[in-house]
């Protein structure tokens, strides 16, 4: 298995590319509504993903093996669809638990060279990664210790005001740097259920300073029905070359968090998908 | 995979990592003939890094009754199941896996009291307990990080988030890169990593780096009211050092051992072996070496190691870290790093006589008879 993971690396580094083809039509307003009106029209591509095996850990046995993608853009944004069938709503971040969710992948450079495997140094992606449980923070308030377990007796918080901040007079500063503050909790109070992370290769994925991505994610009748929307170019950051008229390419990733599914953990498609906007 | 050599096995583990030591390595030594299971350390320790939000369960100090007391769940158990005897360590992985290890569920964390105070089995009406060994029997385990010289947590990152560091061997997972996937907790196979289900990142004992960097023991060991603690720095047996007393308990007297050294992880912090306990428990748990540990403390009891009883009398006795010692006349003396003493113990307490009548004061004690 792990050299078959090899021999695949070794294809997508010569630049194979998968037949199928993403158009984009150019709308004049993006829906972030998975089930607006105007996604109807709109002809998926079916993408099919298989389980990470390149790189440790794998995911030897992934529970979702195919992903409905489709993409409109108004000019200035591009949104993504996704629908994939998931018989488990998983919308929490847990102790030995994880969440649902679904990513896709932008080469900076269009150019379908680019490792699709997180791209390597020098060749940067974009990946824009919605998840389950930062949709349950928007629609339903921040899971924190009374939401999760409503009978849990804890009597006293010395140090910890509500719900997760810590007191910037806490004497104790290191434990303020280090397991606490608004460092550690930033990257949880974001006001979106996506967030946007650029890659050089395996494990290097990194926060963007901007977040600008927006999304919206609905589980219905077996389904995750997901929107992730972003400008095609945000401002006082790194964008990756494209925009209307342009061609480049796009890879999915998705996880079911009942599965084990996190990080690496995961279902993708092993090829770049050319992603035509209009 | 790399090769590292493990002086705990006495050979070289697979790892995923080309091997280095650190210029310096963290190292706790606790004696569990006297621990007494107050939870001063854990309470310690919970107060100054994990009192918030998401944090509830978690330990990184905890104290737990052997052989029935877990934290979590049966995590010993489990571990010894998955190394199949000896055979293996943790990096010998199964497929599509960098570590061989197993994950908890959140109920598994939530009973650190389990088999608190149980003994091994139950007690006969008339059992009277003599000699040492005794048939039944019990004894507290304090854990904290390990802080291994070849970590698992390390090993299993796959966003390279935890690093060992260069200068004192303390291993930190960076809250920055972390994302929660909670693989380290999977890994470590003392399971002393866990996750923040609020801030949504895993956190582990930091083994108090703050004080260290400052040359002050950390909480857990300096808060110690049974004084069975001391922190200090371990050479690798090849540099040991007569006068380092890290060095002198593990390597010169062999007096404290790892726990569970067959994960292959070279663990940092090194036991007494409690000596009411049956060879063949402690064997499991420490290692071939609890013969010689228990022969030798049991002769220290009746006087026949004096340095080693002197030296055990630094133990709790200065927050300051001692790196070197030096046993005098009736004392044991603590050196820093630059040498300076940091302290100075007597072995034998100078007797006070405090007369019932206070002549001075014209009082009566009313505590003395």
């Amino acid at each position: 298995m792990r050299y078959a993971g090899v021999l695949i690396l070794g294809l997508m580094l010569s630049g194979v590319v998968f037949s199928q083809e993403l158009v984009c039509k150019r709308v004049k307003s993006l829906p972030l509504d998975p089930f607006d009106k105007a996604w109807a029209d709109v002809k998926p591509v079916d993408v099919p993903l298989s389980g990470q095996t390149v790189t440790t850990p794998m995911q030897l046995k992934p529970s979702v093996t195919s992903i409905a993608v489709k993409c409109l853009n108004d000019g200035k944004n591009i949104a993504f669809h996704f629908i994939w069938p998931d018989k488990t709503e998983d919308r929490f971040h847990l102790v030995s638990k994880f969440s649902d969710a679904v990513a896709v992948q932008i080469p900076y450079k269009p150019s379908a060279d680019v490792p699709v495997t997180m791209g390597e140094k020098g060749q940067r992606v974009l990946i824009l990664h919605w998840s389950a449980f930062r949709q349950e923070n928007i629609d339903k308030g921040y899971s924190d210790t009374a939401k999760i377990y409503p009978n849990y007796a804890y009597d006293w918080y010395p140090h910890t005001d509500s719900p997760y901040k810590y007191p910037e007079n806490w004497a104790n500063q290191y434990a303020l740097n280090y397991i606490g503050g608004e460092k550690v909790f930033r990257k949880n109070t974001f006001n979106t259920p996506v967030r946007e992370v650029v890659a050089e290769g395996y494990g290097s994925s990194t926060w963007k300073d901007i977040q600008g991505a927006e999304g919206k994610g609905v589980y219905k009748d077996g389904k995750w029905h997901v929107v992730i929307k972003r400008a095609f170019v945000e401002e006082s950051t790194s964008n990756p070359e494209w925009g209307p008229g342009k061609e480049t390419f796009a890879s999915f990733a998705v996880w079911d968090g009942s599965n084990g599914e996190v990080g690496a953990r995961k279902s993708l498609s092993y090829s770049w998908i050319k992603l035509k906007v209009e | 995979m790399a090769k590292a050599y493990n002086w705990q096995l006495g050979r070289e583990v697979n790892y995923p990592y080309e091997p280095k030591r650190p210029k310096r390595q963290f190292a706790v030594v606790m004696d569990l003939n006297k621990c007494i299971a107050c939870q001063t350390c854990t309470v310690a320790c919970k107060t100054t890094w994990t009192p918030g939000r998401g944090q509830e369960y978690i330990l990184w100090n905890n104290v737990e009754t052997k052989p029935w007391g877990f934290y979590p769940l049966g995590w010993d158990i489990r571990l010894l199941e998955l190394l199949d005897g000896n055979k293996k360590t943790v990096f010998d992985a199964p497929e599509g896996e960098r570590v061989l290890g197993w994950m908890p569920e959140d109920m598994d964390w939530m009973y650190p009291n389990v088999g608190e105070d149980e003994v091994n089995e139950p007690v006969d009406v008339g059992t009277v307990l003599e000699n040492l060994p005794h048939p039944i029997w019990m004894f507290y385990l304090p854990r904290i990080c390990n802080h291994c010289t070849y970590p698992a947590c390390l090993a299993a990152c796959p966003r390279q988030a935890i690093y060992k560091r260069e200068e004192d061997g303390i291993v930190l997972i960076d809250p920055e890169r972390c994302e929660g996937y909670q693989e380290c907790v999977r890994a470590c196979p003392y399971k002393k990593t866990m996750f923040n289900f609020v801030a949504r990142i895993s956190q582990k004992c930091i083994g108090c780096f703050p004080r260290v960097e400052e040359g002050l023991q950390p909480q857990c060991v300096i808060t110690c009211i049974g004084k069975i603690r001391l922190m200090g720095f371990i050479n690798p047996p090849e540099k040991a050092r007569q006068d380092n007393p890290i060095d002198f308990l593990v390597h010169i007297k062999k007096v404290a051992l790892p726990l569970y050294p067959q994960t292959g992880l070279e663990p940092n912090v090194y036991y007494i072996p409690p000596i009411n306990v049956p060879l063949s428990f402690l064997k499991q748990m420490f290692g071939p070496g609890v013969e010689h540990a228990v022969k030798t403390y049991t002769a220290m009891r009746e006087g026949k190691e004096p340095e080693l009883q002197a030296l055990l009398h630094l133990f709790g006795s200065t927050p300051r870290i001692p790196h070197t010692f030096a046993v005098g006349r009736n004392e044991v003396i603590a050196y820093d790093e630059a040498g300076k003493e940091i302290v100075r113990v007597p072995l034998v307490e100078p007797i006070q006589f405090r007369p019932h009548k206070d002549e001075r004061l014209d009082v009566v004690r009313q505590d003395i008879p």
